[in-house]
């Protein structure tokens, strides 16, 4: 046997690479140091399928077409016959809400809000995804797909909190405590505004100014960059519209309270006179009972004067 | 050259959208995190000592993952493999006579017509199989973007040994070839090889009909998207990976030129 591969590994560099090699190559001298082969094949998978609807009665080529996979002849085919699958027929037995009752009941009420939390947004920064340098709206996050499908609007949560580096300027329809305080201790700023259900799908399009109603177009909290821009100042005068609509303000009590307060950091937070609360009501339900200092410290003596 | 100038182009591009601020783009993508060219090393074979760095643009060798994409390449690929032959015979083309086999009333029996009916052993297959087509459509871009996934997929784990020149050995040596692979870890212990060369080459793929249980070889006309998602590397001569690129790129809006040269940065190691 000629010395065939004991030349080789003498000619071959691989252990001792050359110092004019750069260090990024470094995995590409040691291909033996390869992790162990998984395949990605078995963990594919299609994403168009899984939302694929069958239209019925659309022709013989659909192959649901003549009678839309229904049969022939008879009540089934025809129309009227109780829903085993959806509904309170139970194939003759007792209905499920007869036997064990009705539990729970739909708050008609409660806001429909996306969640959005802060590690998301970093995640989109690190990626170029979002510009932190710009005003971040719920059309940004929807155009830059850091959110799908906003109903009553957005909620910005602190998961992950301490991921936020990036100072940012974020304006959302609620946010928490927690995610207020770590976007300005990072040196960014947040407001919150009202958004309606109807307002939003507009405002994705590019129909509504985002951060100007005519609440917050004058006298707003909204300095810098979040202050409403001079385009948008022009929705309000109409006649040289930039945007077709106006942003709506919140008209329900509950939802006014909620942007008065500048803890929440609202938008309608200047809207609170001096030395009144958020709340509407003539007397805050629930306020703080204001305690005098002198005859707090009072009590305080006394109790501590007390025998038993 | 075109690579870089298609880079540079890019880069322009993205720095103008930039300094527009045009609120049609989605947020674009700044400056410092742009994505730049993949810059990789090639390689001799069989000694595996790093020759020149070459560059690729990130739409060839640096694309996002999409699982999607290549469950779709994967599936087209299997569908249009299926030989499509399996074949039963309906009780019209079963030899045999029409007569009835017993009267129809008054054996006691069951009334039976030919010998021929699918109910009855030796009769046809009422729902058999036919020879058919099972090949299924796929959009020719998705199918190279496709192509192109598998092949940055592989790149970024580090599975993709790009060789400098073509990968052939002096003759046709099983045992030579074997010890190759042991030597860097290629072989059946780390989840086999698939060489891809531009042309065949007689001698390795020789060598490999031995020792098939450590690798695989295939020129760049017989690959799959399957094939560069199965073994637990690809070593692949340049020329045949640049080929491949030409092949599918039609989803670029600028592709590589055929005619024009790769860029590459000759810098000899040691």
């Amino acid at each position: 046997m000629p010395p065939r591969l004991k030349l080789l590994r003498a000619l071959t560099p691989l252990s001792a690479p050359s110092t004019s090699i750069s260090p990024f190559l470094l995995p590409f001298l040691h291909p033996q140091t390869q992790s162990r082969a998984a395949s990605i094949l078995s963990n594919l998978n299609d994403n168009a399928s899984l939302n694929k609807r069958i239209r019925r009665g659309r022709g013989p080529s659909s192959g649901k077409g003549k009678t839309s996979g229904r049969g022939q002849k008879g009540q089934k085919a025809r129309g009227k016959v109780p829903m085993t699958a959806y509904g309170r027929f139970n194939g003759g037995q007792t209905p499920d809400e007869v036997v064990h009752g009705t539990r729970g009941f739909v708050q008609h009420f409660s806001a429909n809000l996306v969640p959005l939390n802060l590690d998301r947004v970093q995640d989109w920064i690190d990626q170029g995804r979002l510009d932190p340098s710009r005003p971040i709206t719920i059309k940004e996050l929807h155009e830059s797909r850091c959110l799908h499908g906003i109903k009553d609007g957005v909620k910005l949560l602190a998961r992950n909190a301490d991921k936020l580096t990036t100072p940012i300027t974020i304006l959302v329809s609620r946010a928490s405590t927690a995610a207020i305080s770590a976007i300005e201790s990072a040196g960014g700023t947040i407001s919150t505004r009202y958004y309606s259900r109807t307002s939003i799908t507009p405002i994705l399009r590019g129909l509504i100014d985002p951060t100007t109603s005519l609440a917050a177009s004058h006298g707003s909290l909204l300095q810098g960059p979040l202050a409403p821009s001079p385009d948008a100042r022009k929705i309000l005068g109409a006649r040289d519209a930039v945007f077709p609509y106006r942003l709506p303000d919140a008209t329900s009590r509950k939802h006014m309270e909620y942007y008065r307060d500048p803890e929440h950091r609202g938008y309608l937070a200047h809207t609170v006179a001096r030395g009144q609360g958020p709340s509407l009501y003539f007397k805050a339900p629930g306020g703080r009972k204001k305690v005098d200092g002198k005859k707090r410290a009072a009590a305080v003596a006394k109790a501590e004067n007390m025998l038993w | 050259m075109a690579s870089k100038a298609l880079s540079t182009s890019i880069r322009a591009i993205t720095a103008r959208t930039i300094q527009d601020g045009s609120p049609q783009m989605l947020s674009p993508v700044p400056v410092h995190i742009a994505p730049r060219d993949v810059h990789t090393t090639l390689y001799s074979f069989p000694d595996m000592e790093p020759l020149e760095y070459t560059s690729y643009p990130v739409e060839y060798l640096s694309l996002p993952l999409r699982r999607d994409i290549l469950h779709r390449a994967v599936v087209f690929e299997g569908d249009a493999t299926r030989q499509g032959t399996a074949s039963t015979k309906w009780r019209g083309d079963v030899a045999g006579s029409g007569k009835k086999i017993r009267a129809q009333k008054g054996s006691g029996r069951a009334r039976l017509g030919d010998r021929k009916s699918p109910m009855l052993r030796g009769g046809g297959v009422a729902h058999g199989p036919h020879p058919r087509d099972f090949s299924t459509e796929l959009p020719r871009k998705i199918y190279d973007l496709a192509w192109r996934t598998a092949l940055s997929y592989r790149y970024k784990r580090g599975e993709v040994i790009i060789l400098r020149d073509i990968a052939d050995l002096p003759r046709t040596d099983s045992i030579l070839l074997k010890e190759i692979m042991e030597t860097n870890g290629w072989g059946h212990t780390y989840g086999r090889s698939l060489f891809i060369t531009d042309v065949r080459r007689n001698n390795l793929h020789d060598s490999m009909q031995d020792i098939g249980e450590h690798g695989k070889v295939l020129t760049k006309d017989d690959v799959d998207v399957k094939n560069l998602l199965e073994t637990g590397r690809l070593i692949v001569e340049n020329q045949a990976l640049k080929n491949i690129f030409l092949e599918h790129q039609s989803d670029i809006a600028k592709p590589m030129s055929r005619l024009s040269r790769q860029a590459s940065v000759a810098e000899t190691a040691v």
